[in-house]
């Protein structure tokens, strides 16, 4: 056995010990409910804890024993299970526990005087139930998952609401067709980015005449839109109607098999607001109609539902984002309260530039915000 | 405040020192001190990462989930058994040649590898070396902040653990080489022992084996674990004030495996005959 051989193994062994130090995780800033560690107080009698609530998750303790007694301090699950433990708390000394707890439910924190008997106990309540810091996948993916559930109820939704608007027009009522037109484009513009996604589908349904290439067929909503408020209805609108529940059906059927990352859903919140930025804010969108406000309203629920999913993974990851995001959807959600008409909003062409403005730079000063959900969601 | 931190810091050094002060014994008495070079490389590799994943733990959000640190402490409690219970053989064989008189052959039985030398003091330092490094760092930023009377406390009880581990080298090397290998082989198989129950309750409290609070005893009143000869009992047996089934079924079963086996006469029949080295890897 020469010497290299026996450095090799104890290197080895060495490893081990390294190896398990690898799962070393980050600690989530402001783990705990009051932003810091909990201070638990031990003295020979008492084990006062700061708090008897934590959040799941990471939650660190800071143990000080004002006692004479060396104590030990544990965090207990169901039937005991010790889901944390320091022990040799000499007395004066002040030590730190972390520990990782993913349910939620009622654990038990104990101080040991003595390091003897059952300890001090004390109810320790753990809310939510994030899952382990080493599943982070497992919670983008239950993001994913949700919001899939919500595309496709707006899916459905859009549907049906469709349907009206076309046997609306194919019964020539104008004035019917109008109030459901808004009313039908709400659950479309709540998913757009994900519409977006089945190729020729979404200009099918959703193309503005401005933007037609040569040669292209104007149809869908903006077409009738056109019929309703310009030209008058056509002798193939009844068709185009037609075609567009078609389109929306498939569109339908299309999206209760989609498979969405959590990368998706944070591409698409900021896809929303772009899209309120672009085309919404101009007036672009509702050329004819200028309901313009109704699809930014949608464009913003559908963006906080996105954020909604993901909020477990960036509360845990970034959590001053998630109160900065918060903040900004209440700001926007705020001007478009004050535009509110009945159970629908304004027209675009009733709001002054300056209110245009105001809108402008609350979309923007969310954007930001948004802007970063990815790069956190990616890490 | 300065005497709990003490015979703390008293217990994990003992824990420590114990089986590296016999092994060093072990290898003088047998004019071996060629492999003495062995011993401070496991020894100081096992202190520098203690101290070095102690100072990650301490200074940045880095942790370890609790089980990983039992497991850590259970795994290499029990690799640390496998390593002190060939040893101990490796002394009975050497015994043997003693009574035998052939020196020769003892140098032949005795071909320790330089690694398991090597791991016998890793084992011995590292296995506990994690838990007293972070309580060192607990007792150096309690200094800065409050009072540094742990710390003092604690320095003590290393530097007395080590004081201890040394005289009892001093002793054993005043024995013959017969009583000397009994001795510390007797010694050793108790150690070893503890080590064995304190593994397997590490692994018990990690969740990875059953029967954590089904206790054989509970001597917190009679013998408690604070007290300087509970410490004393905890540092070198590994004694424990609340010993679980488990763990106790496991100190009896191996004592009553080994100890035997260490002490049953040598086959007298044909002393020439060399013995073969179990240490040959």
């Amino acid at each position: 056995m020469t010497l290299s051989t026996a450095l090799r193994t104890g290197a080895a062994l060495a490893l081990v010990a390294l190896v398990s130090a690898c799962d070393v995780q980050p600690q989530p800033t402001g783990p705990n409910a009051a932003g810091g560690p909990i201070t638990v107080t031990a003295s020979d009698t008492a084990c006062q804890v700061s708090a008897n609530t934590a959040p799941a998750g990471n939650v660190t303790f800071q143990i000080a024993n004002q006692g004479s007694k060396v104590t030990e301090f544990y965090l207990y699950g169901e039937g005991d299970r010790i889901m944390g433990e320091v022990e040799n708390i000499a007395p004066g000394l002040t030590r730190r526990l972390i520990v990782e707890v993913a349910a939620g439910g009622t654990y038990q924190t104990a101080c040991k005087p003595g390091m003897a008997d059952a300890g001090i106990r004390g109810t320790f309540t753990v809310t939510g139930g994030a899952a382990k810091g080493t599943d982070a996948n497992t919670r983008l993916a239950d993001a994913a998952r949700g919001y899939a559930g919500y595309v496709s109820s707006q899916t459905t939704a859009f549907a049906d609401e469709t349907r009206k608007f076309a046997d609306a027009i194919k019964a020539k009522d104008v004035t019917a067709a109008k109030a459901q037109y808004a009313r039908a484009r709400i659950s479309y513009e709540r998913i757009e980015p994900v519409a977006a996604k089945f190729g020729d589908l979404d200009p099918a349904i959703d193309v503005r005449e401005a933007d037609l290439r040569p040669g292209q067929k104007f149809t869908g909503f903006h077409r009738l839109e056109k019929d309703l408020w310009v030209t008058g209805l056509q002798p193939d609108s009844p068709a185009i109607a037609d075609q567009l529940v078609t389109d929306v059906t498939t569109l339908d059927q299309k999206a209760a098999a989609l498979q969405l990352s959590a990368l998706d859903l944070a591409n698409g919140a900021k896809s929303l607001l772009d899209e309120v930025a672009t085309k919404k804010i101009t007036g672009e969108e509702e050329s004819f109609s200028h309901t313009d406000l109704s699809d930014f309203q949608a464009n913003v629920d559908g963006s906080k539902g996105a954020i909604q999913a993901l909020r477990p993974v960036l509360a845990e990851r970034n959590p001053p984002l998630v109160s900065d995001l918060d903040g900004r959807f209440a700001d926007v959600q705020k001007l478009l309260d004050a535009q509110r008409a009945g159970d629908t909003y304004k027209l675009y062409t009733e709001l002054s530039p300056d209110q245009v403005k105001q809108f402008a730079s609350a979309v923007d000063a969310l954007s930001e915000p948004l802007s970063r959900v990815a790069e956190v969601v990616a890490r | 405040m300065l005497f709990s931190s003490l015979l703390i810091g008293l217990r994990e050094g003992l824990e420590a020192a114990l089986v590296v002060s016999i092994l060093v014994a072990f290898l003088v008495k047998t004019d071996r001190r060629s492999a003495l070079r062995w011993v401070w490389p496991g020894v100081a590799v096992a202190v520098l990462l203690s101290i070095a994943v102690g100072a990650l733990l301490t200074y940045t959000t880095a942790h370890l989930t609790f089980e990983h640190q039992e497991l850590v402490g259970g795994v290499l409690s029990i690799v640390a058994v496998a390593f002190v219970t060939a040893m101990i053989f490796w002394m009975r064989t050497a015994a043997r040649h003693i009574s035998a008189e052939l020196r020769g052959k003892m140098e032949n039985a005795l071909k320790l590898g330089p690694a398991a030398i090597a791991l016998v003091s890793f084992l011995s330092v590292g296995r506990e070396g994690l838990e007293t490094s972070v309580f060192f760092y607990a007792s150096v930023q309690t200094a800065q902040g409050d009072t540094a009377l742990p710390l003092l406390g604690f320095s003590i009880g290393i530097v007395l653990s080590v004081a201890l581990a040394w005289l009892l080298y001093r002793g054993a090397l005043r024995f013959d080489l017969g009583k000397f290998f009994k001795i510390t082989g007797i010694l050793l198989v108790f150690v070893a022992a503890g080590v064995l129950g304190y593994g397997l309750h590490d692994l018990q409290e990690g969740g990875f084996l059953p029967g954590l609070s089904t206790l054989a005893f509970d001597a917190s009143g009679v013998l408690p674990e604070t007290s300087w000869y509970g410490t004393l009992l905890k540092g070198i047996f590994n004694y424990s004030q609340q010993t679980t089934a488990l763990q106790a079924i496991a100190w009896v079963a191996y004592v009553a495996i080994v100890l035997p086996l260490f002490l049953r006469p040598a086959r007298s029949k044909n002393p020439s005959i060399p013995a073969t080295a179990e240490a040959k890897e």
